[in-house]
């Protein structure tokens, strides 16, 4: 026992004289986990909280443009300027060179497209009814196809957003050809606008969309980007830790302390377990500090607060052999590495990738089905499953079957392929 | 402590060999001598010749490839995990913990050995003194000379008061005050009874040193004795040029 004491002592007299290992284990994760939760709540709020800059050019003659624009306004998803009167070929150079983000384009012969199209098909519709109308069909059937709006991008607009507002704008459009198509219809049956009562429904009748989150048990989570961010970036803290923990190895063997240990009887498994036993310390704290700043300084600063999970063993159990995962990795890393720019570099990318493939960065579900295969190498998808049942479904044991197996597995497999190692180089 | 009029032997190496994992040569090959109680023993050779692989398979640092080493203790044969808490290992790397300080890294070592305090402080305090390095107890290793990393290093091997020492190039870089103060340390050791096996590039210095002399080549044993009938019978001045004339001129790796 008084050589595990004395190995704790001297593990974290070294940890804490390592500086930049410290900074890279506690700091780093916190900026990470801030600046991507601060991005991707800024995104969100900018397609939901009426932040998304649009310039609107109206040069309809008609009624329509007006309604589409009065619509645009109404949905509430966007900041609109409107100005009138500006050429086509102007549109692009106005984008680029304004703070719009947008600038849609809406043709002088809009509502006139729109009203023809609209007409055509009131003949077609009373002529399935057996009625008859003023209108001479040919002359329907000559006019030409409405011309539609046109859509001017700033390029650095994501293709996320492009798709929300064409989305958008497909909705308003369709709403204001519809009202359009049944106003006509009742012109064309001698009624010189809709009846109240009509318009009033084609108002009020929208099929409500009721949107939320798969969840076992009652659960007052809501999936957020602090709910998504604060997990992942602990656990891709907690596997970073390769650096400190792969290099002290590295360089504990290549100086001479190792060989010194082998000749005192019994003490290198004493220095081993002890230097286990303070970076499970340090991957269990760095998990603390950030849930702690989940729950208590995210809201300060207007990010979503993070919910802690129901189910309290499991998620002891999740952070603990998310941490004895991280750890036995980089005790790995650093028994096979030859020096410590190897463990340093081959650690950190390996992280990475893994982190990269285990969906840290880019959920799995939107990979190719041979990524998403690939994805379940990483010891980091694992974690994260365990997390994500946990934070995001409010999981209980059953859900974290899969993640436990794995993560227990990759712990066995990464010691023993570690002791192997030791045992080969006859440190043990 | 031990008698040191005991002279019966704690180590006997029987046609031991040594093959490094995918080396094509041996870097021992078929090496048989015995270690004497109480005595300074020098083994010396050109680079590469297998001095420090052969202290190493004899600390337990190693494993052999093919042969025996026995050992004993009071002429008892024994198992070598009996006779390793009375063992000292200095290594030619400094093998210790720069961001420590001299106090740290000798109680840390100290504590490994089992040693308990105040014990154990009162041995820093005494090899800290001896070894001219009492007023930089507190300091961090990173801060300090060559010398006394080299100091350092020595009593870390000595924190358990060992009665085999394994020296393996104690005084490699250090200035002539230094090499004096562990040259002096370890002959006051011996006086006490401790064996020493010693290896050095500083022939001068084994010449004063060693009781008796162990020349590799090649992994073989070229000679063996005392240093004053090893001169008679290859007619050397001392023991460079006795390597000399031995292992010849010619450069190794």
């Amino acid at each position: 026992m008084e050589r595990f004491k004395a190995s704790l002592v001297k593990e974290i007299l070294l940890l804490l004289h390592d500086k930049v290992g410290l900074l890279l284990m506690y700091l780093m994760p916190l900026l990470l986990v801030f600046i991507i939760t601060i991005v991707q709540d800024s995104a969100f709020r900018l397609v939901n909280e009426n932040r998304l800059d649009i310039l609107i050019v109206n040069n309809d003659k008609g009624p329509l443009g007006d309604s589409l624009v009065e619509s645009m306004k109404n949905a509430g998803s966007f900041k609109i300027d409107v100005k009138n009167g500006i050429n086509e070929d102007q549109l692009a150079n106005l984008t680029l060179e304004g703070s719009k983000l947008a600038t849609l384009y809406v043709p002088s012969n809009f509502s006139q497209s729109l009203s023809t199209n609209s007409k055509r098909i009131s003949d077609v519709m009373l002529s399935e009814f057996g009625m008859e109308t003023e209108r001479n069909s040919n002359e329907s059937n000559r006019t030409e196809l409405p011309s539609g709006v046109q859509l001017i991008f700033d390029p650095v607009l994501q293709e996320s957003f492009q798709v929300t507002l064409i989305n958008n704008l497909q909705t308003m459009i369709s709403g204001i050809e519809s009202k359009e198509m049944i106003r006509q219809l009742y012109a064309d049956m001698g009624y010189d606008k809709i009846p109240a009562k009509i318009l009033k429904e084609l108002n009020r009748n929208r099929t409500r969309i009721v949107a939320k989150p798969a969840m076992t048990g009652e659960s007052a989570m809501v999936p957020n980007s602090t709910q998504h961010n604060v997990p992942a970036w602990s656990i891709f803290a907690m596997f970073f830790m390769v650096i400190s923990l792969g290099s002290n190895l590295v360089k504990e063997r290549i100086s001479g302390s190792f060989v010194r240990l082998q000749t005192i009887p019994g003490s290198f498994l004493h220095a081993m377990f002890a230097k286990i036993t303070v970076y499970s310390f340090v991957a269990l704290t760095q998990l603390m500090i950030m849930f702690a700043i989940g729950v208590y300084v995210f809201p300060l600063i207007g990010l979503p607060k993070l919910n802690l999970p129901n189910h309290i063993l499991p998620f002891l159990l999740i952070s603990v052999l998310s941490a004895m995962a991280a750890i036995s990795y980089a005790a790995m890393v650093g028994t096979y590495a030859k020096t410590q720019e190897q463990a340093n570099g081959f650690g950190a990318i390996s992280i990475i990738i893994f982190a990269a493939i285990g969906g840290i960065w880019v959920p799995s579900f939107v990979m190719p089905d041979y990524m998403v295969m690939i994805s379940k190498l990483s010891p980091l998808h694992w974690c994260l499953e365990g997390f994500y049942s946990l934070f995001l479904k409010d999981g209980s044991w059953d859900q974290l079957l899969g993640p436990v197996i794995y993560l227990v597995s990759f712990t066995v497999l990464c010691q023993f392929m570690a002791l192997w190692r030791l045992r080969r180089q006859h440190y043990i | 402590m031990i008698d040191s009029t005991n002279t019966s032997q704690i180590f006997k190496v029987s046609g031991v060999s040594k093959r490094y994992p995918k080396a094509e040569s041996y870097s021992l090959t078929d090496v048989s001598f015995d270690v004497i109680r109480g005595e300074k023993l020098g083994i010396f050779g050109p680079n590469g010749a297998g001095k420090t692989t052969l202290i190493s398979i004899l600390s337990g640092i190693l494993p052999k490839t093919s042969g025996e080493v026995s050992y004993y203790i009071d002429n008892q044969p024994t198992d070598f995990i009996k006779i390793l808490p009375k063992i000292g290992f200095v290594p030619q790397d400094f093998a210790l913990y720069q961001e420590l300080t001299a106090k740290q890294n000798l109680s840390y070592f100290g504590k490994m050995h089992g040693l308990k305090n105040p014990e154990l402080e009162e041995k820093i305090t005494t090899l800290l003194k001896i070894l001219g390095l009492d007023h930089v107890g507190n300091r961090k290793l990173a801060s300090f000379s060559g010398g006394m990393k080299r100091r350092i290093n020595l009593a870390i091997g000595l924190i358990n008061d060992p009665e085999i020492l394994f020296l393996d190039e104690p005084t490699v870089g250090v200035d002539v005050q230094s090499k004096v103060a562990i040259m002096t340390l370890l002959n006051e050791l011996n006086a006490k009874g401790t064996t020493m096996i010693y290896t050095s590039h500083h022939l001068r210095e084994a010449e004063d040193f060693c009781d008796r002399t162990l020349l590799l080549d090649d992994g073989r044993i070229i000679a063996e004795g005392t240093l004053h009938d090893l001169l008679e019978q290859h007619n050397a001045d001392s023991l460079e040029d006795l390597l000399i004339n031995l292992t010849g001129k010619a450069l190794r790796d």
